[in-house]
């Protein structure tokens, strides 16, 4: 993956949590992954397209999903309904758009697909031929994995 | 009870839909192993002999057929793969399998022909690159049917007169002793073990390198490591161990190439532009592995640009090292530069900045090179001093690797105490040490 790219993902993470959750982020060691990537509960996946094509993945597991849509709505929030569901999308869908706008300043075209989102035990993820960043965000409603897959349009 | 008897039909039909027969294939025996083959571009299967010689042939093509009116030529499968075949009588029928890619039309001669076997595509396994017998690139796939494994052979692979399948032939071609014959041979080559007749201290040397330093001693530096380890006794007289991190690092002194870790000399850049060939396409694929903080690259660049200033020079450099590449795609130079370099700076606040004609010559990436590698077909490769890092079995992966994605005529740069083995031939002179594919 471009160096270039791995700057702004990390930073509107950071960010983007930072603000909506109100509370202190801590970034993990990024690292490299090729294998089948184990799904931890909630995954929320974004498309992109453009200059490059690929995916993000933002994977955590049902109870932190449960606290950031609890703390993004000021209300508790106890099962996995509609509105928690949507509101992880739009976490997804924030973190996103703001790094693809930063790649957008620094002259990189990206466009992005409506955000999806899995639920469920035991999920494996499998990209072929594409190696993901993976970009740890330890948050105060639990850990978020950022695993972000891109390559050049051959 | 109803419910768990839907259940276990429910269960039962997802099985057969999972096992559905959507393959069928020709199976046939090679050396007295079982392979199989599409039966979608099998033709027919016929006996025949007395074919037609076609003289300064390839040693695979045993001649030309006259089949109903249509001349096909005919291809020994056999000795296609270096195995051993029986020799007939010269009035002897052979089973011939007469293939069909696209508009082509193959014999092909196997020992036996043996029947239709019909599959559910969901359980080809994927080759195992140590098959050995076979070069893996032909293979598509192994599966297992009644007790017996077969090895799907890829026809479109082995016969398209891609260049794919001409490089793999040729790489094939240095193997002209029975495969069963090599196979060892290559082990012993990849693995760190004692010569015959070496010291026992030299053998100790080898596993202190790769134990303290993760430098691993095999074929590709074993020349170095010869005279090097001579020199060293000379030195240490009776002090030859490497017991302490520093140890190693004085032994690997004189291995590593000159200028790593800053821009390339211009005497080194000099006779690296010296020796890449002429090259007509108007675009040029180099990858730079192991780049680290991106000197090496930043040089290359420079080199290619003076050496092919029509082409539109791509270079993929990566790195596991996420510190040292993050800071590559921003370098500055605060102080002066060779004049090798300096009609492609240009002058910014903090220091010099190599133009932008250049920069976009290169993509940085965060790569590990133990992942898959996918790139487009390459010119250059330039890999100096990182495969010796790695472990054997990785050494002898990535030179395929390197060798798959060259193109014919395409150019690798090893560091300068690195070879590369069977399969390459030299193109370099001086410090730099640069081979083509035989």
């Amino acid at each position: 993956m471009r160096v270039e790219y791995i700057n702004p993902f990390v930073e509107a993470a950071f960010n983007i949590l930072k603000e909506v959750l109100a509370s202190d982020v801590h970034r993990g060691e990024l690292y490299l992954k090729s294998t089948a990537t184990p799904v931890m509960g909630v995954a929320a996946i974004v498309g992109l397209a453009g200059d490059v094509e690929g995916r993000v993945l933002f994977d955590m597991d049902k109870p932190t999903a449960l606290k950031i849509a609890s703390a993004m709505n000021g209300e508790e929030l106890k099962s996995l309904d509609e509105l928690v569901r949507a509101t992880i999308t739009e976490l997804a869908n924030m973190i996103t758009a703001q790094a693809v706008t930063k790649l957008h300043d620094l002259g990189f075209k990206f466009d992005l697909t409506p955000p999806a989102i899995f639920t469920g035990e035991n999920m494996e993820i499998h990209d072929s031929d594409v190696e993901a960043l993976i970009v740890p965000m330890e948050t105060a409603c639990g850990k978020i994995e950022i695993n972000v897959a891109i390559r050049e349009r051959a | 009870m109803a419910q768990t008897e839907t259940a276990t039909q429910s269960a039962e039909a997802r099985k057969t839909s999972g096992d559905k027969i959507d393959f069928k294939m020709i199976t046939f025996s090679l050396a007295g192993k079982e392979y199989g083959i599409d039966i979608m571009s099998v033709k027919e299967i016929a006996k025949a002999g007395r074919f037609t010689y076609v003289p300064n042939a390839a040693p695979f093509v045993r001649g030309v057929y006259n089949l109903r009116g249509d001349i096909i030529s005919v291809i020994d499968l056999r000795t296609f793969f270096h195995l051993p075949a029986e020799r007939k009588e010269e009035d002897a029928l052979e089973s011939l399998l007469i293939l069909r890619i696209d508009e082509h039309v193959f014999g092909v001669i196997v020992d036996g022909i043996d029947k239709v076997v019909a599959i559910s595509s969901a359980g080809i396994q994927p080759p195992h690159p140590i098959f050995g017998d076979i070069n893996v690139k032909f293979i598509k796939g192994i599966v297992e049917n009644s007790g017996k494994l077969y090895i799907i052979l890829d026809a479109a692979m082995i016969f398209a007169p891609s260049k794919a399948a001409e490089e793999a032939v040729h790489a094939e071609k240095p193997k002209v002793v029975p495969p069963v014959l090599v196979e060892p041979a290559r082990e012993e080559r990849a693995a760190p073990l004692a010569q015959a007749g070496e010291d026992v201290g030299a053998s100790f040397v080898r596993e202190s390198l790769a134990a303290l330093k993760g430098f691993h001693i095999t074929d590709l530096n074993e020349l170095w490591f010869q005279r090097r380890y001579s020199e060293w006794r000379v030195v240490r007289k009776n002090e030859v161990q490497i017991r302490e991190p520093s140890d190693a690092e004085t032994f690997l002194e004189d291995f590593w190439s000159p200028s790593s870790g800053m821009l390339l000399s211009p005497d080194f850049a000099d006779s690296l532009e010296r020796i890449l060939p002429g090259n007509e396409s108007k675009t040029l694929n180099v990858w730079n592995p192991g780049c680290g903080k991106g000197y090496e690259t930043w040089s290359l660049a420079v080199i290619l640009r003076r050496r092919y200033p029509d082409s539109r020079v791509k270079i993929w450099a990566n790195d596991s090292d996420l510190l040292a590449i993050s800071m590559a795609p921003n370098m500055v130079f605060p102080d002066k530069v060779p004049d090798y370099y300096a009609e492609y700076m240009t002058t910014g606040r903090n220091g010099q900045t190599f133009i932008q004609h250049i920069r976009d010559s290169i993509f940085f990436e965060f790569h590990d090179i133990l992942n898959t590698n996918s790139l487009p077909p390459l010119d250059i490769v330039v890999c100096r001093d990182l495969l010796s890092l790695l472990a054997p079995v990785d050494q002898r992966r990535l030179l395929d690797d390197f060798s798959d994605k060259l193109k014919p005529a395409g150019i690798l740069v090893l560091g300068s105490n690195e070879v590369p083995g069977s399969g390459w031939r030299s193109a370099g002179s001086g410090a730099v040490s640069a081979f083509c594919k035989e």
